[in-house]
């Protein structure tokens, strides 16, 4: 499946690119996050607990980040291998632009998913992978804004 | 305030004339009652629980297994993978010697480095609680390479098709022909030849049941008990002997009540072949329930194919060739022990079956897919070469000019008067009874006048349909088939009857029953043998330490083949009755009967009750005049050894109506006339035909395995893989011909899959019936509404 | 009793059992109490195998959750035979053999049991729409259809005698 969307964020494009590669970010914005570790340079890994419909799944998750052009736009690659419950990989392909109000964030994802959470059907997966996305990225923004979600 | 008993057939009423009567299932009153005994209703103690990790790809390689953090769960006892397991427990070889050509990769219980499907097994976790287990299984680390995979027949096929399983470098599993090499010259001089192209979708049977097993290996007396829900006892003991290395005689199976088999339940599964190794393993009882997830990703799947068929006719309308093509799509592993290749033998053979076709050829592929290893599913084929031939007479009589039914009715074969024959295609055909069937038919349905309804809603712009499907059937399948294949699988049934003490009998049978009434049915015909009421019958099944061996449920076999054996065993039980009675009564054994379970002479009743002739056999022989004890205890088994297996036939119809706009199809009415000769009891008879045709119904409009492209089961639920519910469903008028089979002296022949062999057949014909006026076809099962509304429109765009 | 324990009326009788939060009440009838009539079919609230009847309403007891039975009455399959309204739905299905393998059939007396308790002279349409939640893989359902106007009308001529 794919999906795009955007977001608009109050902070500067530059510092908005710096922060969306530190793993305190990825660990604050990726949902069910146990622990991430790593650099841009040698990729993420991370643990990922989350619940789909009646499964439940951890993810060990590796992410590389390619076609950086600095403070414009990069590409995430990220593969979660989930034991049990199955794998789940994707690419996320993000672009910022000056925006009046700070900067604009276009992201587009595409994801696939595997094993038994692939079972229950785009019905319950695309609403997931489309939550998880838009969570990311809602987070995401108020980690910059220095707003407290809920 | 009482309640009147279940009236229509007390169980007290003696039965004088048993065969025919619609008894009604007593004995399987405790089903209703909720006192059922299913696998997962026993516990033993000391029981363990498996949960297993299986494969998240359709195709890929274990790099490594960690099972370090599972094991320190709670509850945990073990964590093992293919390579241990591999130690005890040899993997299913499933290649036929018989079958030449056939190629299918060693299948392990548990995968070792190499995992071809999605859903196969590659970790059995052993708790004290399948929610420990699972919760173990989670933290079961496997890390994967994922490799190139073949998933749909088209692409297994391509030259370019990565290789299902390493061990091949392409994935043709099988490919045979059957008839003639060169058809040419029918096609050549026919008046009109058609054409069409066929999909069907992979389904699965869906059991409510879910599979299950408990296995027990007890190290001390080294004997295997196995409680498992099934249809085949003495198969699975021979299977478990031999994966395991053990003796057959040290090991017992036991199927208990099973909540729906449908061929499903025949096989044997790499998860329940871990549970019976793991128990081995770890010398204590293991439980495993499969769960709905697992059920739809390893349960076998069945019916996928792809066809192409000709069909050459006069100008009068009789057919003078077919050619066709199948191709099967077998899935990763030929399903043990039986093979994949029945579903594509039978889908090619069986082209054509009721008729009589000229010229004949078919030739069938099999393909390995990196999907579900593909099994035997209620009809084997058969469905798919109904549904084919049904169609294909359609398009012809459009062709030709001439009504439906009426192309039909000049094609049958009729070998009623012309005896047993083979076919072009190799089939041996008994007696059949179409043209008696469709006549029975057109009049239970009023044809005229439903042909004349749906002319005049036409105008208004309503599309209703009408469809025939004529078929032949094997049943109660001998040992011709699996015999010469080399495959060590008992084709017979066994009776062996027990006169008590008390007068009452005790009926050991192989044959098994999955809710089909079989049980009730034999003990119903045992009863009239004798003139005494049902529940003096007590029937045993379903349980290798307690029945003779023998086949047990497959190939609608139960009644055609148990029944005749039970019958043989109750005449020779009589005669040895008889012998003593006659010296008692001074007269001919010839002169004896029974009548409400008393030995009549020639002077009427004579006190030799049942029970006055078991404490007489058993307690007093010395006041047996001859001197001569009976055997108390006989045994018969009967299996078809002039006929590889019974033909039965009939015809459906169906008559729907399609929302062209909406692309839904509602069921208006169904009706079926089957002959399965000899009807024991009509009430199990007629709710087998409706249970087969829904699920036929099923076929047609609703059921598929959807995979994704890479391979991923992506409707895994029930939720998502919709199968037929009551509202949905039509009134079904079933009638019967009867056409005792000359095999037996009983004369019954099978019935449990003509509904499904039919049905799929006539509401393809139906919808196609229907959108004709539109000049739309629907050629992919099952024809959903998104196919129909596509066929619709694509006919729109060609005009 | 502490907060951590269920208690419910089973059948009539009052039960405890520790809490726990995992488990549905399916899993708790069949496996804590023995009562093996209710069936897991599909795990998921579509097949109705495993309907219960909870303060007098069918439930899916797959999609109940074990602690919200406390304090609720649950009638199950096996002690609801001295009921008039079930002995008259078990009767009519075996006199019309509308089951065969009988892993749907507990459920589906449920449900047909609660509609007769709304609806005692139900039409054919009114049946299939009335189970169209309940799975039955083995008959073609008409049977059961047919048994289930058979109890209403044996029910009927109970409450004109």
């Amino acid at each position: 499946m794919e999906m795009q969307d955007s977001q608009i964020i109050a902070a500067p494009r530059d510092a908005v690119f710096e922060a969306i590669l530190t793993p305190e970010m990825l660990k604050a914005c990726i949902s069910g996050a146990q622990d991430v570790t790593g650099s841009p340079d040698e990729g993420f890994e991370a643990v990922v607990v989350q619940k789909v419909g009646p499964v439940k799944a951890k993810f060990r998750g590796a992410v590389t980040v390619v076609d950086v052009v600095p403070g414009r736009s990069l590409r995430l690659i990220g593969e979660g291998k989930g034991g049990a419950a199955g794998f789940a990989k994707g690419t996320a392909t993000i672009t910022l632009a000056d925006h009046p109000d700070g900067c604009e964030l276009v992201y587009v994802v595409e994801a696939k998913i595997g094993g038994k959470i692939a079972q229950l059907g785009s019905r319950i997966i695309d609403g997931f992978a489309k939550k998880m996305a838009n969570q990311f990225f809602e987070s995401f923004k108020g980690e910059m804004e220095g707003v407290e979600l809920s | 305030m009482l309640l009147k008993p279940c009236a229509r057939w007390p169980m007290n009423k003696l039965v004088s004339k048993a065969v025919g009567a619609p008894m009604p299932r007593e004995s399987a009153r405790l089903l209703v009652e909720g006192r059922g005994s299913y696998v997962d209703d026993i516990a033993l103690p000391g029981m363990l629980h498996i949960a297993f990790v299986r494969a998240p790809f359709a195709h890929g390689r274990i790099l490594c297994i960690e099972t370090a953090d599972a094991l320190q769960m709670p509850g945990v006892v073990a964590a093992i993978d293919g390579k241990e397991l591999a130690e005890i427990c040899a993997p299913f070889d499933t290649n036929p010697p018989g079958v030449p050509g056939h190629a299918s990769a060693p299948q392990p219980p548990l995968a070792i480095e190499e995992s071809c499907f999605q859903g196969e097994t590659v970790v059995a976790v052993v708790a004290e609680s399948r929610a420990a287990a699972e919760d173990a299984a989670e933290l079961v680390f496997v890390d994967w390479e994922e490799l190139p995979a073949a998933c749909s027949i088209a692409e297994a096929q391509s030259d370019s098709a990565a290789a299902v399983h390493s061990s091949f470098d392409n994935n043709l599993s099988l490919h045979h022909r059957f008839g003639a090499e060169d058809v040419s010259d029918a096609f050549e001089n026919a008046a009109h030849v058609v054409e069409e192209s066929f999909a069907f979708g992979r389904q699965t049977g869906v059991t409510l049941e879910p599979r299950g097993i408990i296995a027990h290996w007890d190290p001390r007396a080294e004997e295997l008990e196995v409680w498992q829900s099934h249809q085949v006892p003495w198969q699975m003991r021979e299977v478990y002997a031999a994966q395991l290395g053990l003796s057959p005689q040290s090991i017992r199976v036991v199927a208990p009540d099973v909540g729906g088999a449908f061929g499903l339940k025949l096989h044997a599964y790499a998860d329940e072949l871990a549970a019976v190794a793991v128990s081995k393993r770890l010398g204590r009882p293991i439980k495993y329930i499969v769960d709905r997830l697992e059920s739809f990703t390893s349960d076998a799947h069945a019916r996928e194919a792809k066809a192409t068929c000709r069909m050459a006719v006069d100008s009068e309308g009789h057919i003078l060739g077919i050619d066709a093509v199948v191709d099967s799509g077998f899935g990763a592993y030929a399903m043990h022990p039986r093979g994949s290749f029945g579903e594509a033998m039978q889908a090619a053979q069986m082209i054509g079956a009721p008729y009589k076709v000229g010229a004949f050829r078919a030739e069938v592929r099999g393909w390995r897919q990196n999907k579900a290893p593909s099994g035997a599913y209620r009809g084997v084929g058969q469905p798919i070469a109904c549904a084919i031939t049904e169609d294909m007479i359609d398009l012809a009589a459009r062709a030709v000019g001439i009504d439906p039914a009426e192309m039909r009715r000049i094609n049958y074969r009729s070998t009623l008067d012309e005896g047993t024959r083979a076919t072009q295609s190799g089939l041996v055909i008994e007696e059949l009874s179409l043209d008696a069937c469709l006549a029975k038919l057109m009049e239970a349905m009023d044809y005229k006048t439903l042909r004349a309804g749906q002319a005049a809603l036409r105008e208004n712009g309503i599309y209703r349909g009408i469809g025939f499907a004529s078929f032949v059937e094997l049943t109660g399948v001998g040992a011709g088939l699996y015999g010469p294949l080399g495959l060590p699988l008992a084709a017979n049934e066994s009776c062996r009857l027990t006169l008590q003490p008390d007068g009452s009998l005790t009926c050991a049978t192989s044959v098994t029953d999955q809710g089909q009434g079989t049980l009730s049915a034999l003990g119903q015909l045992i009863a009239g043998e004798f003139d005494i009421a049902p529940n003096m019958v007590r029937m045993i099944s379903g349980d290798t330490g307690r029945t003779p061996y023998g086949g047990g449920a497959w190939a609608s076999r139960g009644m055609a083949l148990g029944g005749e054996a039970a019958r043989r065993a109750c005449v020779r039980m009589r005669d040895g009755l008889f012998e003593v009675a006659a010296g008692v009564l001074q007269c001919e054994p010839s002169a004896l009967a029974f009548d409400n379970g008393e030995i009549i002479g020639l002077k009427g009743p004579s006190g030799l009750t049942l029970a006055e002739m078991g404490a007489l056999c058993h307690y007093r022989p010395y006041d047996i005049p001859t001197g001569q004890v009976p055997p108390m205890t006989i045994e018969e088994s009967f299996l078809p050894l002039n006929l590889p297996y019974i033909t039965s036939n009939g015809v459906h119809a169906v008559h729907l109506e399609v929302d062209s706009e909406l692309g839904t199809v509602e069921l208006l009415d169904y009706w079926v006339v089957d002959d399965c000769g000899t009807v024991v009891n009509p009430l199990l008879v007629d709710e087998q035909l409706r249970g087969g045709i829904v699920q036929g119904i099923g076929a047609a409009l609703y059921e598929e395995c959807v995979y994704s492209e890479d391979g991923q089961f992506t409707n895994g639920t029930l939720a998502d893989y919709v199968v037929p519910m009551a509202g949905e469903m039509p009134a079904i008028h079933v009638d019967h011909i009867t056409t005792p089979t000359r095999a037996s002296g009983l004369g019954a022949k099978g019935v449990g899959e003509a509904g499904t062999v039919g049905a799929p057949g006539a509401v393809r014909t139906a919808i196609n019936d229907a959108l004709s006026p539109l000049a739309a076809r629907v050629a992919k099962q099952p024809f959903t509404t998104r196919r129909i509304l596509e066929a619709v429109m694509a006919a729109e765009n060609l005009e | 009793m502490s907060e951590d324990t269920i208690r419910f009326t089973l059948n009539g009788r009052d039960v405890s059992v520790p809490a726990t939060t995992r488990g549905h009440l399916g899993d708790l009838l069949r496996h804590e109490f023995g009562e093996t009539g209710t069936h897991i079919g599909c795990e998921h609230g579509v097949c109705g195998a495993c309907n219960v009847v909870m303060d007098g309403v069918v439930v899916r007891s797959c999609l109940t959750l074990a602690v919200q039975v406390d304090g609720a009455e649950i009638e199950t399959i096996e002690h609801l035979g001295s009921d008039h309204d079930v002995a008259a739905l078990q009767n009519a299905f075996v006199a019309r053999n509308a089951f065969q393998c009988g892993y749907c059939t507990p459920g589906m007396i449920m449900t047909a049991r609660e509609l007769l308790a709304g609806n005692t002279a139900p039409r054919r349409e009114e049946i299939r729409d009335a189970i169209s939640g309940n799975l039955c893989r083995c008959t073609g359902y008409q049977a059961i259809v047919e048994a289930i106007s058979d109890a209403a009308e044996t029910l009927r001529e109970m409450a004109d005698e």
